[in-house]
């Protein structure tokens, strides 16, 4: 039985994982969208249009990625998890039908306007089709991590009586501290992923002696909001996470430490390797009192080992959620560091020629996706072995009625399914960096606007 | 109680509008990926939506049926990855190669879709065969008998399969013939009133097959309003269809196809109702939306901001409609759109 949920676990695992590399790119960049709209109607500079016409087609592709990619996940909840459907689904059914219903409908129905309405729509319904996009993408980031902050500090629920939950208090499950929290540091961290992209492609074009204003502007911008939103995501949400986790999920904050045993002027944890089987950690370097501060922001509060909790409520994985979460806050300091020195090129006016520098930032652009990802994989683990945090074990939560060997055969085909997915998008990413931002709006087979030319095209 | 019907009701129209991006296949130009690329992302995440709202009102039955029919979601999950790359992938490179292979995809993975809805339809209808755990495990097959231990497959469900294929093909001609001009709109106008015409003949064999298959449902089924009411919009809309099929309201002809799969569909839900999900094994282990749906306060929440993005989307839809108002002509195109 415990095989089975194991299957179950790394396929959602698995697809999750994958679908969210595209949805944090379409949150980051949707604000520069916005931005660059704004800018353009606002100056009628032909430059930031140019800008928002080119990142609008790499949105465009990773939205339909993020798209086909994320019905799965929907669906899983009721093929993969039938028992945490059934338990929980009175409850989290109205974020994600919300998720649908207001996020979904607004994003699409107005990403293929974004793309290829530029003519006609105008400059100004263009610019809208972006806000809706933009705010679509965010609010379904909202609902989702209000589904999520339900699994990690269940609120607002009631006990329905059959062993179920359903819904009590629809304002406390909205609005849970955790999904705050939650949300201001995953979208920050979306920022990050988007900033650095931007900057990357700006390198690399600068570095190649192509699309010069274009590369200048990337450059400018992406850095600029680079630096706020590496700085946002450490502090404060970061910062207001671990002290939720602290709070909360106090075994996890132990083992993402690698904390076994409890101690006042708790030290933190640079690196280090856990080791789970003499219960301590392998070649530590540390900094004292660090994470009585950080956890509970004072050098002297008491800092829970893992030897304070019976070891059935220990995360399942802790050596795994060491390093997902020093990988995480490792980046994260990187990102801080590499930001700040780009800005103080970028003000001193060097930044365009620092090639060393152009180089480094050229080849980052994948890290923040590693960090985000790592940052997820901390948050989940750090959840188990629970699945609704204090109520409801992962392995209650599967579908009994399928087979370990089924899910081993939907893992394998997804695994190929989505490989040629991601060979499919990097190639044609690849293609449209290669071609480079155009200057010309792009033609639409709908004609022009108010059916004026068209006919011409017939044939 | 009512709370429920609304729910059920609107899944239904989540569920008619995504059957409106099912019915178009039969591509083989980029004119008809242009006619319906700017919006398949928007119709499928209907899907998503209709999702949403089952959890949130039968998590119980989204639980058995979705974990029942294992593989055979995951065909359709497939097949819904597979068309969403070859409508994005295949315009992006003019290859001719390149190009036919993307669309040979296209259509596959949308007739596949097709059937297995069509399955799927045929599947809740005829029953599953859930036992006293209240649970069940079906293979894609078993000996095609469409009673006890049965099988996704049988005579029953892939005669329905056939159906509804044929029927969104139809669907798909009507909705081509409104948006393109030229030899595609001529050769759709051929195929709509063709399709028409098998799907009212298999409707009648189908119907005739459910009356072998389920009998009860017929008697209940003139008490119900909702019956009669579906009956009423599928007189109107066959007259549309019709009328418009033989002359030029194209639109007319359009609202009509989509009329007739709006009635079809809330008939069959109006005719199982309470009854969503059958056991053959035994009546008593039948699923029902009472037991199904979830408590009634979650419900009467999700009434409150359900037709407020019920709203808001509709007034999407008008906007994107206005925008992509027109025919689609077969035009030299940047990107494939």
């Amino acid at each position: 039985m415990d095989d089975a949920a194991f299957w179950h676990r790394l396929q959602f695992a698995f697809t999750v994982t994958y679908h969210y590399l595209f949805p944090q790119l379409t949150m980051g960049l949707a604000w520069f969208l916005v931005f660059w709209k704004w800018r353009a109607l606002r100056t009628g500079d032909e430059r930031y249009a140019a800008a928002a016409r080119f990142w609008a087609k790499i949105f465009g592709l990773n939205f339909a990625v993020g798209v086909v990619t994320g019905i799965p996940m929907e669906f899983q909840f009721g093929t993969n998890w039938a028992g945490f459907a059934k338990y929980a689904g009175g409850v989290v059914g109205q974020t994600l039908a919300m998720e649908g219903m207001f996020a979904f409908l607004l994003e699409s129905a107005f990403v293929g306007a974004l793309v290829w309405g530029e003519r006609r729509l105008g400059p100004r319904l263009h610019f809208l089709a972006a806000v809706g996009v933009a705010t679509g993408s965010w609010l379904s980031g909202y609902f989702i991590i209000v589904t999520n902050a339900f699994m990690q500090h269940p609120i607002g629920h009631v006990s329905a009586g059959n062993g179920t939950l359903a819904i009590g208090d629809i304002g406390a499950f909205l609005l849970n501290e955790w999904a705050w929290i939650q949300f201001a540091h995953n979208q920050a961290a979306a920022l990050v992923t988007g900033t650095f992209a931007v900057t990357a492609v700006g390198a690399f074009y600068a570095l190649r002696g192509q699309h010069l204003a274009q590369a200048r502007l990337y450059i400018q911008h992406g850095t600029a909001a680079g630096l706020l939103a590496t700085i946002l995501v450490a502090f404060p949400t970061g910062d207001a996470q671990a002290k939720i986790v602290a709070r909360y999920q106090e075994p996890a904050l132990a083992a993402m430490e690698g904390r076994f045993e409890t101690s006042k002027m708790a030290e933190i944890t640079l690196i280090g390797q856990p080791n789970i089987k003499e219960r301590r950690l392998d070649n530590p370097i540390k900094v004292p009192g660090l994470l009585s501060f950080l956890a509970y922001g004072t050098f002297h509060a008491d800092v829970r080992g893992l030897d304070a909790f019976p070891e059935e409520t220990w995360p399942t994985n802790i050596e795994l959620l060491y390093y997902a979460f020093h990988v995480m806050a490792g980046l994260g300091t990187i990102f801080i560091g590499l930001m700040a020195l780009a800005n103080v090129l970028r003000l001193r006016g060097q930044l365009e020629s620092a090639r060393p520098l152009l180089w480094v930032l050229m080849l980052a652009f994948p890290f923040p996706f590693i960090a985000n990802t790592a940052g997820w994989v901390t948050s989940e683990l750090g959840r188990q072995p629970w699945l609704v945090y204090g109520l409801f074990r992962t392995n209650q939560g599967y579908s009994a009625v399928v087979s370990s060997g089924d899910v081993l055969f939907t893992l394998i085909g997804m695994t190929g399914l989505y490989f040629v997915l991601g060979l499919l998008y990097l190639y044609l990413v690849g293609r449209e960096v290669a071609h480079g931002p155009d200057t010309e709006m792009p033609a639409s087979p709908y004609g022009e606007s108010a059916g004026a030319s068209g006919e011409a095209t017939l044939g | 109680m009512l709370t429920m019907f609304v729910v059920l009701d609107g899944w239904d129209i989540g569920a008619g509008i995504l059957h409106l991006v099912v019915a178009k296949d039969d591509a083989e130009r980029r004119q008809v990926i242009a006619a319906i690329g700017p919006l398949w992302s928007w119709h499928e995440v209907w899907l998503v939506a209709a999702g949403g709202t089952f959890v949130l009102a039968f998590p119980e039955l989204m639980a058995v049926s979705f974990s029942g029919f294992y593989l055979a979601l995951w065909m359709v999950l497939w097949s819904f990855v597979l068309r969403g790359i070859s409508i994005e992938v295949g315009g992006h490179i003019a290859d001719s190669l390149w190009r036919s292979a993307w669309d040979f995809v296209f259509a596959v993975s949308n007739l596949l879709l097709a059937i297995l809805f069509g399955a799927a339809l045929g599947n809740v209808i005829r029953g599953v065969p859930i036992d006293e755990t209240g649970a069940f495990t079906m293979s894609l097959f078993t000996d095609f008998t469409a009673r006890g231990r049965v099988g996704i497959l049988d005579w029953y469900t892939v005669s329905v399969a056939i159906f509804t294929t044929v029927l969104l093909a139809a669907h798909g001609a009507t909705y081509l013939r409104l948006k393109t001009v030229g030899p595609v709109h001529d050769r759709s106008e051929r195929l709509a009133r063709r399709l028409w015409l098998a799907s009212a003949a298999l409707f009648v064999v189908v119907t005739l097959e459910t009356f072998i298959v389920r009998p009860e449902l017929y008697q209940s089924l003139v008490q119900r309003p909702l019956a009669w009411l579906s009956v009423l919009v599928i007189a109107g809309a066959v007259w549309a269809l019709w009328t418009g099929l033989r002359g030029p309201a194209e639109g007319r002809a359009f609202a009509g196809s989509c009329g007739v799969i709006v009635g079809l569909l809330s008939g069959a839900a109006a005719s199982l109702f309470p009854v969503v999900l059958h056991s053959t094994l035994r009546s008593d282990h039948s699923l029902t939306a009472y037991s199904g749906a979830t408590a009634e306060r979650g419900l009467r929440i999700a009434l409150i901001w359900w037709p407020v993005a019920v709203v808001l989307a509709l007034i999407y839809f008008f906007v994107i409609m206005r925008i992509y108002a027109g025919k689609v002509r077969p035009a030299h195109d940047t990107q494939g759109y």
